[in-house]
Parts: structure tokens; C-alpha cells; sequence
């Protein structure tokens, strides 16, 4: 990336840490089933899942600085960019699994268009992530379409569709200081944002046509008002999360494992 | 005015880090198993540079990996006048086919564990049987799935996820991002 553009190279840091931020917040929530997963296969996969999108944050708060540490967990609350779907506790399992649907069908195509990133490190990573992300996407589709064939599972994932679908739309936003444009014109990411959650959503359409339904999506450009996340306001349950990632740290700041 | 690091001492780190083990298997070197990059003697000053693969991006054996190696480092300069940097890189990137073939005869003989890769199908490490079926993506670590072998009726752990050596080939790095390569995250 051409190092003469500082403007363009502090919106595109911006980018990244919002980006590490959903990794962080949706790594740490999927921890949370770690021994109370339904099944075992589950547990694993579950917990697995969270430790690669902890490891994608860790690499990408590396690209940010060297205390990752720090950057992860040492912010004020209003520092943070994550998307507030990313902070959902989503302890019903239905849950979990439409939220990881929704935000692993997002992060391939996110993790796709910064591949040939001309940041050459964050295209090293991403390329690195897809590699991963393929597994966890095939975990979640699997799961869903063999559900979606059965009345409950319809009756009990659908309506979570609406209901979530509203929220992801922020995972395609910008924080405020990112200029969309720059970024697209020095090579950052290679799709415009737009092309990038139209490409989602035609993602999400198909997995959940075969069972009659359509998603409601919001219009294009009328998911501002739900990129408060982005913003750095936090959602209500971002609290808890927080206080949980650093309860070793705040007994003891100097702990190592 | 820069000082290089005398070749011996860059070679002497070179062997000691090499018989670093792997936490998870600790009989078997971070060389034997692909995570070892390079030793070399960093352009400014006296440096010696350790680069590490990591096999992925979230192992939690990653910060354990990167404190042996630097102690071992340490060891091996022991009077030298020289600083020691370990770091991750994201290039090239980790693969089953990283692991040498006598750890991949080890690990079947002592852990049952298999490997996969491109080069040759995971054979049952119990009875030898090469048609495995896949079972689950995701086994007791993250770079370890699971699969059944239906001869002698065992569930197998085996080493890569079943497309993370194909996709991770098909992902062509530049040879400017090989250049390139940036630490990530920088560990000390
Ligand atoms: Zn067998």
C-alpha cells in the first residue's frame, strides 16, 4: 500500500480493528459453550470455531501493534468497533447457530475481498483466515440445511433470521473516519462494500430458500442507524462480555499462562 | 555502525532451536513438524531472526511455542552479544505436508494420531486401512479433525481440516507479499 497516503493507511487501521473487534467479541461468546455444547461433536466444533476467530483477531491486532494484549483488551468501551451482532450472548443454541450462519457467510466474503489487499500483511492474513473459514462455514450450512428440513427446526430458526439479519448488515459497514472510497481506490479491499453484502445476502437468500423463506433485508444504505456498533457505542451486553475476556487480567495484570 | 552476528553463532541457535518440541507431542521437534521457518541473522544489527509458522492462526500452543524457542535461542548465544527475535509469519502458510515423514510414522505408532495430505491420503495409524470416512471438521484441536475408520471401527484424530492444504495451495501469494511478510502478532 502506498505509505505516502497516511490518511488512506489510518482508515484502513480503523478498518482492521473493527474487524479484529468482531472476532474478538464472537470468539469469545462461542467460548461459552465450551462443556455445554448439545452434542460432543458440537462442543468441539464450537470450540474450535472460537479459538480460530480469536487466533483471526490476534493476527489482525498484530497488524495494528505489537502489545495485542493491550489493543484486545486494555480499550475503554467506547473504543471498541465491533458489531453488535458480535456481542449477542445468543446462549440458546438456535441462536448461536444463525448468528454463526450470518457472520461466517460474511467474513468469507469480507476475508475474499482483502485477499489481494495492497496492505500486503492484511492480505497475507486474510488469505490465511479463508483457508480456515471454509470448515467453519461448511459446519454452519450443514447443520442449518439438515434442520431447515424439519418443521421445528423451521419454526425455531426462521423467525431468528429476521430477527439477526438487521443487525449483520453492520458487519458490511465502515467506522466513521474510513473513507469507503480511498479504500477501494488504493487497493485496500478490491469490492466496494455494497458488492460485498449484496453478495451475502444472495449467500443467505439461497441457504434458507429451500425452505420457502425470504429474509427481510433492509435497504441499502439504511443500516447507518444500526452501525452504532462502529461508532463505538456498545451494545448492553458488551459489559459482561468485556468484564469476562479480562477477569484473569484484572485479578492480576501481570498473569501468564 | 551495525555489528553481524558471527556464522557460528547463527548456526548454534539454528541447532538448538530445532530440537525445540512441540507441546502437544513432546517428543517431536517444531523442525519434524513444518513450524520452524529459518534462523538468520537479521540485516540491522545483531539480531538473529527465528521465523515460525504457526499451523493455525488461533493455537493456543503458539505463545508456549514462541517462549521455548527464544529460551532456546538464548541457550545457544549464551555470552554473545546478540538479541533474539521470534516471530509468526502468515507466509508461507502451515500445512500437514510441512510435516516430515518420520514424524508422520511417529505419530501414528504413538498417539494413533494420522496426518493428511496432499501428497498421500491419511492411512488408519491402528490397522492401516486408507479409506477413512469423514466425521467432523473439528476434533479436540483446531488443527485436528476427526474421522471413522470402518475396518477396525476406531474414530481417528487426524492432522488438517480436509480442505486446508488445497485451499491454502490455491491462495497464491505475491511474490511481493512474499517479501514482504509481516510478523503477526510480534511475540517477544
Ligand atoms: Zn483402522
Amino acid at each position: 500500500m502506498t505509505d505516502s497516503v497516511p490518511e488512506v493507511m489510518e482508515g484502513a487501521r480503523e478498518m482492521v480493528l473493527a474487524l479484529a473487534d468482531d472476532e474478538l467479541c464472537i470468539g469469545q461468546n462461542l467460548a461459552w459453550w465450551i462443556a455445554v455444547g448439545p452434542f460432543l461433536e458440537e462442543d468441539l466444533a464450537l470450540t474450535s470455531i472460537s479459538q480460530d476467530e480469536l487466533g483471526h483477531a490476534r493476527a489482525l491486532y498484530g497488524l495494528l501493534g505489537d502489545d495485542v494484549d493491550a489493543l484486545a483488551y486494555g480499550r475503554q468501551a467506547h473504543e471498541y468497533r465491533s458489531a453488535h451482532l458480535t456481542e449477542l450472548p445468543c446462549r440458546d443454541w438456535g441462536e448461536t447457530l444463525v448468528r454463526h450462519f450470518l457472520y461466517d457467510t460474511a467474513e468469507t466474503v469480507r476475508w475474499a475481498a482483502l485477499a489481494d489487499s495492497s496492505w500486503e500483511a492484511l492480505g497475507a492474513v486474510a488469505r490465511r483466515a479463508l483457508a480456515e473459514e471454509r470448515s467453519h462455514l461448511r459446519h454452519a450450512s450443514g447443520l442449518l440445511s439438515r434442520l431447515l428440513r424439519t418443521e421445528a427446526g423451521r419454526s425455531q430458526l426462521l423467525p431468528l433470521f429476521d430477527q439477526f439479519t438487521p443487525l449483520a448488515c453492520e458487519l458490511f459497514e465502515l467506522p466513521p473516519g474510513c473513507s469507503h472510497e480511498a479504500l477501494l481506490a488504493d487497493g485496500v479491499m478490491d469490492r466496494s462494500l455494497s458488492d460485498q453484502r449484496a453478495e451475502w445476502q444472495s449467500a443467505v437468500d439461497d441457504a434458507v430458500a429451500s425452505a420457502g423463506y425470504q429474509p427481510q433485508w433492509p435497504a441499502d444504505g439504511a443500516t447507518t442507524a444500526s452501525a452504532s456498533g462502529r461508532a463505538g457505542q456498545r451494545s448492553a451486553h458488551f459489559a459482561a462480555l468485556h468484564a469476562e475476556m479480562v477477569e484473569v487480567l484484572s485479578l492480576d495484570p501481570t498473569a501468564r499462562w | 555502525m551495525s555489528r553481524a552476528v558471527p556464522a557460528g553463532v547463527v548456526a548454534a541457535v539454528r541447532r538448538s532451536v530445532s530440537q525445540v518440541c512441540d507441546p502437544e507431542y513432546p517428543e517431536v521437534t517444531i523442525a519434524e513438524l513444518g513450524i520452524l521457518e529459518g534462523v538468520s541473522s537479521s540485516d540491522c544489527g545483531s539480531t538473529v531472526r527465528i521465523e515460525l509458522v504457526p499451523t493455525m492462526l488461533g493455537c493456543p500452543a503458539l505463545d508456549v511455542i514462541a517462549r521455548d524457542v527464544t529460551d532456546a535461542a538464548r541457550r545457544a548465544c549464551a555470552g554473545a552479544d546478540v538479541s533474539i527475535e521470534v516471530t509468526f509469519v502468515d507466509d508461507p502458510v502451515w500445512t500437514p505436508d510441512r510435516i516430515a515423514p518420520s514424524a508422520v510414522g511417529f505419530l501414528a505408532r504413538e498417539y494413533s494420531v494420522a496426518v493428511r495430505s496432499r501428497s498421500a491420503a491419511a492411512s488408519c495409524p491402528i490397522c492401516g486401512n486408507d479409506a477413512l470416512e469423514h466425521r467432523s471438521d473439528f476434533g479436540p484441536t483446531p488443527c485436528r479433525s476427526v474421522e471413522w475408520c470402518p475396518s477396525c471401527r476406531n474414530p481417528i484424530e487426524v492432522v488438517g481440516r480436509v480442505d486446508l492444504p488445497a485451499a491454502m495451495g490455491a491462495a497464491p501469494a505475491s511474490p511481493a507479499a512474499m517479501g514482504a511478510a509481516q510478523a503477526s502478532p510480534a511475540l517477544a
